[in-house]
């Protein structure tokens, strides 16, 4: 269910302000000339005018540190969670796409009470990419610039005016309780719509599809060979797996205090050489080869398989963070060149 | 807090009552927990002790109605040296059962074979249970174990009381000591005492990699089904749910697809 309505520019912060009131709100801000994603006390502090990379916003549900319990005496068991209610603004279409994954992961089987709550408490706008960076891809996977579906609220910058979509019940609800900022759409908001969606769609320099890849991969055509020459460039620095809007892996330890102990969750990277280490100091991934493939195969093979899409959205945050130049992209398109000359 | 989540990741309370060295380095705990657990052969609880951390730990008895549940745990990182330093009284943490189990149904009606290294018997000792009572619907059952010395060697008052019960219990070690008349070798070089058909059995096998692999290569030659040469895989665990992304393997978790694999799986997922 969608159902639109037209913003227009300066009823924004407006907007905003009346969100901030009611939860907190999450928005882009410029610190230092960086743009991170922060809570927000000023609304004049919401950067707009952003690249379409951002920062992954994974870590509003999935944090990087939190505790999962506290424990006292050796026998009360303190369950923490956080219950905050969440507006998190500016978010980009393909961080969108990821969710679809992250909650199947998350929900499915044996749910995540943390990651279950958060995410429940919280209400993600996304801002479709009018400028994709040359970095993006999300466009052959899918995944963005622009969402059907699978949003909570959907904006489109059409110049004086946002383009606005509730993609489910609680987000038009959301809108309705302002309903008094947001006009009933014309045809030709319909329309400019249209076209800045073509025109975005225009600009991608990379067309990358982890399809052919993954068939190439899966026909066996892909030697090991091949993988020792990525694994000789990685730095095993993980860079790619804290940027990855769909790495998900963590590791829990027990933080001891006079007052308490707490358990404590942390992400974690399947490239470090212990991730895998067993009691007794084995090592099943010892090989570097071993956890560089891991990385690869459980993003295009495992995660179709198994959640029903790549383990990639074509953020580009790889292309931009890995200092051995093997993202997902760059290899893509090298088994594309390879597949050509085959 | 309005509303409370069932919290997957908060292990329950048990009190150990029993501690047992079966070994210098393995002890058995017997826990009771404060309330009934239902678990299977081949499924795992995450184990905490609180400072320490956390471990996956296979059951190794099968599930009563006395709420006890015995764990067969071998000193070998941090998280075990450190529960093998508890007490009978002290409490031991516990959350699960996790994974899937043996599938015990291919018993019925055939030889059972199952193969044992080292501590790997902990895990197959609840099969032998279930074994000795469902007696009638099973053909035969063959027990063949390695360990390194005859010290090594856990369970011991079990195995005289299987072959007692009329298991054919074929026992090798690497390292004989003094005293040791029994078999001497690799437990895949006794296949011809299990006397069973191999065709028309099924396999239920847990030891060392090496083992495993040996053993599995060695009874699918001998004409077994793939489908029926059972054997559970360990791997590092911090949450036993198919989350903390450590135990996938091949392109299984071996969490939550396993520990419980059977060959033909292995083969097609890459998983040994």
């Amino acid at each position: 269910m969608t159902k639109e309505w037209i913003l227009p520019k300066g009823h924004l912060s407006y907007w905003l302000r009346q969100l901030r009131n009611t939860a907190s709100l999450i928005a882009p801000l410029r610190v230092d000339g960086d743009i991170v994603f922060k809570s927000l006390e000023n609304i004049h502090e919401v950067s707009l005018d952003n690249p379409a990379l951002l920062p992954s916003p994974k870590e509003f549900l999935f944090p990087q540190q939190e505790s999962l319990f506290w424990v006292e005496d050796g026998t009360k068991v303190r369950q923490l969670y956080n219950n905050e209610k969440r507006f998190v603004f500016g978010v980009r279409s393909c961080d969108i796409s990821a969710l679809r994954l992250l909650d199947r992961f998350y929900l499915e089987g044996y749910e995540d009470p943390y990651y279950s709550l958060r995410r429940k408490n919280t209400v993600f706008i996304s801002i479709v990419c009018n400028n994709p960076d040359p970095t993006c891809f999300c466009i052959g996977l899918g995944t963005g610039p622009y969402l059907e579906k699978g949003f909570d609220i959907q904006l489109t910058d059409l110049g004086d005016r946002y383009f606005v979509q509730a993609g489910n019940t609680k987000a038009i609800r959301i809108i309705r309780q302002w309903k008094f900022l947001f006009n009933k759409p014309k045809r030709v908001d319909y329309e400019d719509q249209y076209e800045v969606f073509l025109s975005s769609k225009a600009r991608f320099q990379k067309r990358i599809s982890l399809e052919n890849v993954r068939e190439y991969i899966l026909a066996g055509k892909v030697k090991d060979s091949f993988w020792g020459s990525v694994t000789e460039r990685c730095f095993e620095c993980g860079g790619c797996v804290y940027e990855c809007p769909l790495c998900t892996c963590f590791t829990v330890t027990d933080r001891v205090y006079s007052f308490g102990i707490d358990r404590v969750r942390l992400w974690d990277t399947c490239l470090f050489k212990g991730f895998t280490r067993m009691a007794g100091g084995i090592l099943p991934n010892e090989k570097k080869i071993l956890r560089t493939k891991r990385w690869y195969y459980h993003k295009l093979i495992h995660y179709p398989d198994v959640l029903g899409g790549f383990g990639c959205v074509g953020c580009g945050r790889c292309t931009v963070t890995c200092p051995g130049k093997i993202d997902m992209a760059t290899i893509a398109i090298k088994l594309r060149d390879l597949q050509d000359n085959d | 807090m309005t509303k409370t989540y069932r919290n997957i990741y908060i292990p329950e309370r048990t009190e150990i009552k029993e501690k047992l060295y079966l070994t210098g380095d393995v002890c058995l705990f017997r826990v009771e927990s404060e309330r009934p657990f239902e678990y299977n052969p081949g499924q795992f609880f995450m184990v905490s002790l609180w400072g320490a951390g956390e471990v996956p730990i296979s059951v190794a008895s099968l599930s009563n109605k006395r709420r006890e549940i015995e764990f067969c745990i071998r000193r070998a990182g941090k998280v075990t040296s450190a529960i093998h330093e508890l007490q009978e009284g002290n409490f031991l943490w516990i959350r699960g059962p996790y994974g899937k189990a043996f599938p015990l149904e291919y018993a019925i009606g055939r030889d059972v074979l199952i193969v044992g290294g080292g501590i790997g018997l902990a895990p197959l000792r609840p099969v032998l249970q279930w074994g000795l009572q469902n007696k009638n619907s099973i053909k035969k059952i063959s027990l063949l174990y390695g360990a390194r010395t005859p010290e090594d060697i856990i369970f011991k008052e079990d195995l005289q009381e299987w072959a007692e019960k009329g298991i054919n219990v074929v026992l090798t070690v690497d390292r004989p000591g003094d005293g040791w008349d029994g078999n001497i070798g690799l437990v895949t070089t006794l296949w011809h005492k299990a006397e069973i058909d191999f065709k028309d059995a099924v396999s239920f096998i847990c030891g060392p990699e090496v083992m495993i692999k040996a053993a599995i290569k060695d009874l699918f030659f001998f004409g077994m089904p793939e489908e029926r040469i059972i054997t559970t895989l360990e791997a590092h665990m911090k949450c036993g749910v198919g989350k903390c992304g450590h135990c996938y393997n091949g392109e299984k978790y071996i969490c939550t697809d396993g520990p419980v694999f059977t060959y033909k799986e292995i083969k097609e997922f890459n998983l040994l």
